[in-house]
């Protein structure tokens, strides 16, 4: 009956449903939080200036564009005992004239401390990823939003949404916008 | 040590053995069904994976446990942390999505026609030369979405597969066990 080894089993037994308890406590605590939790204020996506330039890929050609956008919105909200670090992404999506609903990230950071939370990005050399069709942007206009995906120490992963540019943002003729002489 | 051991086998008799490989047989048949049944819910083929590479760290680490759904309706979205499988490479690998393009078409299923593009958090470019020569990732590649995390559970099956005599250590020790346990 009380063997080391029945005492072993019984010990290692309660100790891990001790801690699956205590994981599954902070999992579902964090998530009813996010609940009650007032939805992100005061941030704002900003898009100043978008230039279309040829681009020439492997095997196609394509549109490129460059925005020139601004970024300004304060997540420390997001952050308890239960944050292990917010992915923060800029998503334009748009549907070019071929019907085809696109979404693409340019520009993500991963933030990991609450200090870091306060997010200003400005600037037309931001742009972090290509931004490129296959077909054109011609008459197309685009959305920004800026997202962010909160990743937990344990549990379930959240997504939302921080800010998003107002209205949508038409793309400029080819080689049109902010043409240099 | 073991002369004991067999002593109390034998006494215990055939059927006592019998009875056992039955209850052994139940419980992998048993471990066999919940899988298979949470494959049928999520739609997944596996529906829970563990992390093999740090392509996503800080995020994940190896060893950590994810939780995945694949609803067959669903569109995928920027920011939604993949599995994908490319037919011919051996290991799922763990993502995130930056671009999706859905072509227009009619039907139901039209979540179906969504070309992906992912990146590792942790990766400096995206996984174009991963593709194998496809230039986008399609539906049919995808496992599953990351809807949960349990950190370092699964650093056990790492652990296994890096030295495999632990896992046979294992497996001999558990299903001695499960034959000579008297209760």
């Amino acid at each position: 009956m009380h063997t080391v080894f029945s005492r072993v089993n019984n010990i290692s037994a309660l100790l891990s449903s001790c801690v699956m308890g205590l994981l599954a406590a902070i999992a579902v605590s964090s998530m009813a939080l996010q609940l009650f939790e007032a939805p992100l204020e005061g941030g704002s996506v900003v898009v100043n200036n978008v230039k279309v330039t040829h681009g020439k890929g492997r095997q196609y050609k394509y549109e490129h564009a460059r925005v020139d956008f601004e970024i300004d919105a304060d997540l420390s909200p997001l952050f308890n005992w239960n944050t292990k670090q917010l992915f923060l992404y800029l998503d334009a999506e748009y549907t070019n004239a071929k019907g085809v609903k696109n979404a693409v990230v340019i520009w993500d950071r991963i933030v990991r401390r609450k200090a870091d939370a306060k997010i200003h990005v400005a600037g037309n050399r931001v742009q972090k990823y290509q931004f490129k069709d296959k077909h054109t942007f011609r008459d197309a206009e685009a959305v920004y939003t800026l997202r962010y995906n909160l990743m937990p120490h344990v549990g379930a992963l959240v997504y939302g949404v921080a800010a998003a540019t107002n209205a949508s943002v038409p793309f400029p003729a080819l080689n049109a916008a902010n043409a240099k002489v | 040590m073991f002369t004991e051991e067999l002593k109390a086998f034998r006494r215990l008799g055939f059927r006592h053995v019998l009875l056992q490989t039955l209850n052994f047989a139940s419980v992998i048949a048993s471990g066999l069904m919940i899988w298979k049944g949470l494959g049928l819910i999520t739609n997944s083929e596996s529906p829970i994976v563990v992390v093999l590479s740090g392509s996503m760290e800080p995020a994940f680490y190896r060893g950590d446990l994810l939780f995945l759904t694949n609803p067959a309706h669903e569109r995928y979205h920027n920011g939604d942390i993949t599995v994908y499988k490319i037919p011919g490479a051996d290991i799922p690998i763990v993502h995130r999505v930056l671009e999706t393009h859905d072509v227009k078409s009619k039907g139901s299923l039209s979540a179906q026609n969504q070309r992906l593009l992912t990146k590792g958090d942790n990766n400096e470019v995206n996984d174009i030369e991963l593709y194998r020569g496809l230039e986008h990732l399609e539906r049919k590649h995808i496992v599953g979405k990351v809807r949960g995390f349990l950190p370092y559970i699964g650093y056990v099956t790492i652990a296994m597969n890096d030295f495999p005599q632990l896992k046979y250590a294992l497996l001999g020790g558990l299903g001695l066990l499960a034959l000579i346990q008297r209760e």
